[in-house]
């Protein structure tokens, strides 16, 4: 009962709190692969101006909740621009070029971090602080309210995708892009908006991230390769199986520290994905074809 | 104008110029500071290069050492060795320092070893604590007045086992100086019957140290033994206090485990850590306070461990007093055995054999965010024998040994 409560327990929540914020920034990405029919490498750098955005708004208003705000909106606005500028011109050209494109992008976009707010590491204070007891362990606030905040996300997500306009034009411009131009939707729009959304989805979670990993330029690399492994795992492209995936790496990840070194683990999780990709290439609920 | 006139007015120029140059300028001799400036250790380089300063400051004051004004060189290696190498490199051969001290990251300073070795210069280690330096890595002109893990285990070890619980749980940073602590302290437990119920090794600089806790709580220890440093104390204490397990078990640490600046901002998380040091301003020893009087004038903060590179100053400086040149070799044997009597913590010497200095250590517990003196160790009792080339825990296993 003490194993249960002091130690697997805690574990388990560690996971969904982790899987949780991976897989807001996870369907960022299976959307716009949707898209572009590209891995956007330069999602990482999204999720990383969500952290300094949000620190230069909190060191104007001192106020993480208008950061929260205000943040993603930015980075959203950054999204849209790149979107136009870069990657627009390249729709009609093979993925490869898009691929070259969002790398390159990442690059400019860490350095450029750099130059900004300097290479050192910032601290985001949580804006709800100490720890509350929880079926017999103890729990810092902060991560619940993480947890919490990224489920209601998610859901919100769902529901867009599901019950409203906007929400099925996006799903239908991931299926078919052109029988919906052909349809008299003004597609390109629909790409630079959903960019944006996705941009504003990985600043979300690149703020609500950093008072647990602390923000510097490179915190973009760290986790992008993670979510990278869950959008194959859940399927390239599927909305639900990235959450999906989401939570199960998290929660893999934790469990498995129990008998491992996290270092260890890290490699585990790859070996994972290597398995998958190899004895089941589509993921767990992704559509034929995609990388097959 | 003849060619005679333009030679004596050519002439009579040069002679100006000459006559002007030595009274502007008495002879300089450079020393090298090289410490972290970003990174994790950040806070060691600047109080380091701080030290150093002060040391010069009281030296040139007197008229500097052999009669040349000593001017420091501050050089920041990232606390990675590969920047390390090339600012020790660039130091010695473009600025030619007869003194290099530093780095801060064991990693770094081991790295930097290869290069005082082989461009033979005077060097000293005011913080590191890994365990090779002085044993396998060690050479003629490298000395340290910082514990070394074994010194610093030798003195913590027993304290825990006899009044802190046996059962211990070892935490390390995962790289020389983590991993040399870890090794350390393990042998030195397990010698004196203490039970190494875990040990896990996270990476330098990790962010979230949340996944390494469930290992910890499954073997519910009675002791957490903590080798890490700089901001990834900060972090990992912070993150053991969100999750109640600062209440939940004894938390010991190294000597460099937090600067004393550090422990107000986490002053409730370290409520009752001990941990061991060579330094505090806290202590009530008279060669400390007067020191930290001294620090506290001139810069307006307390002093902390990173006071040994004051120390380092004055021992090559009387050195080269003793020998009348900057010679390494000469600088080298003349620190050999050398004691002081005006160091940051009063009288200290130079072992010969292994070039440590023989350095008292003082347990100290925080209590309301400050570090408190419980035990005074001393350095006769510590440093353990010299093991110049020798593997210091040779046959060592991470292995967790079972007991029933």
């Amino acid at each position: 009962m003490e194993y249960l409560s002091g130690v697997l327990l805690p574990q388990l929540l560690h996971g969904v709190v982790f899987g949780a914020a991976l897989g807001l920034l996870a369907l960022g990405l299976t959307v716009i692969f949707g898209l572009l029919g590209v891995m956007n490498f330069a999602h990482g750098e999204l999720y990383m101006f969500g952290a300094y955005a949000g620190i230069t708004v909190i060191g104007l208003t001192s106020s993480f909740w208008v950061a929260l705000v205000a943040a993603p909106l930015l980075v959203a606005v950054v999204g849209a621009l790149t979107e136009v500028a870069t990657l627009r011109p390249l729709y009609r050209r093979e993925p490869l070029y898009g691929l070259i494109m969002t790398f390159g992008l990442a690059m400019v976009f860490r350095e450029g971090a750099r130059q900004i707010w300097g290479g050192g590491m910032r601290r985001i204070l949580p804006p709800i602080e100490g720890s509350i007891p929880l079926l017999g362990m103890i729990y810092p606030k902060y991560r619940l309210f993480l947890l919490a905040m990224s489920s209601a996300l998610l859901l919100a997500i769902w529901l867009f995708f599901t019950r409203t306009r906007a929400g099925i034009i996006v799903r239908a411009a991931v299926q078919d892009a052109e029988m919906l131009d052909g349809l008299g939707v003004n597609v390109p729009r629909v790409f630079t908006l959903t960019f944006a959304g996705s941009a504003a989805l990985a600043a979300l979670a690149g703020l609500l991230l950093a008072p647990v990993f602390t923000v510097y330029p490179q915190m973009g690399v760290e986790v992008i390769l993670l979510a990278f492994i869950v959008v194959i795992l859940g399927g390239m492209g599927s909305l639900g199986g990235s959450v999906v995936a989401a939570f199960v790496i998290g929660i893999a990840q934790s469990l498995l520290t129990l008998w491992m070194n996290p270092q260890r683990v890290a490699i585990a999780i790859f070996g994972i994905m290597i398995v998958v990709l190899i004895v089941r290439p589509r993921g767990f609920f992704g559509r034929e074809g995609v990388l097959e | 104008m003849t060619n005679r006139m333009v030679l004596a007015v050519l002439g009579s120029c040069a002679a100006i110029a000459w006559l002007a140059a030595p009274a502007a300028a008495q002879k300089v001799v450079k020393i090298g500071d090289l410490g972290s400036k970003v990174g994790v250790f950040e806070g060691y380089g600047k109080y380091q290069t701080m030290a150093i300063q002060m040391a010069v400051d009281e030296l040139n004051a007197k008229g500097g050492v052999l009669g040349h004004k000593i001017e420091i060189i501050s050089e920041d290696d990232e606390t990675k060795p590969a920047p390390a190498v090339r600012k020790a490199e660039k130091l010695i051969l473009q600025d030619d320092v007869k003194l290099l001290i530093g780095a801060v990251s064991s990693g770094s300073t081991m790295a930097v070893m290869d290069v005082t070795k082989k461009l033979k210069t005077i060097h000293w280690n005011s913080v590191s604590c890994a365990e090779f330096m002085r044993t396998t890595k060690f050479h003629k002109y490298y000395f340290s007045n910082q514990p070394d893990s074994r010194m610093q285990a030798n003195g913590l070890a027993k304290y825990i086992v006899d009044k802190m619980g046996k059962r211990v749980y070892i935490f390390y940073t995962d790289y020389a100086m983590g991993q040399s602590d870890g090794r350390q302290f393990k042998t030195a437990l397990e010698k004196l019957g203490g039970e190494v119920v875990g040990v896990a090794g996270a990476p330098l600089d990790t962010k979230d140290f949340s996944p390494w806790f469930g290992a910890i709580n499954k073997t519910n220890p009675d002791v957490l033994f903590l080798a890490f440093a700089g901001t990834d104390s900060l972090r990992l204490m912070t993150q053991l206090h969100s999750f109640g397990m600062t209440k939940k078990y004894k938390l010991a640490g190294i000597d460099c485990f937090l600067l004393q600046q550090d422990l107000p901002a986490i002053a409730e998380p370290m409520e009752g850590f001990v941990q061991l040091a060579h330094y505090s301003a806290y202590n009530p020893d008279p060669n400390m306070q007067a020191f930290n009087t001294k620090f506290k004038k001139k810069y307006g903060v307390d002093a902390n461990i990173m006071a040994g590179a004051y120390d380092a100053v004055l021992f090559w400086a009387a050195a080269v007093e003793k020998v009348k040149s900057f010679d390494a070799d000469k600088v080298a044997e003349a620190q050999e055995g050398m004691c002081l009597d005006n160091t940051h913590i009063g009288r200290q010497c130079i072992r010969k054999e292994d070039h440590q200095v023989v350095m008292d250590m003082h347990l100290y517990q925080v209590k309301g965010g400050k570090n408190l003196p419980i035990a005074t160790l001393a350095g006769k009792d510590t440093i353990g024998e010299a093991m110049v080339g020798k593997d210091p825990a040779e046959g060592f296993t991470w292995e967790i040994k079972k007991k029933n």
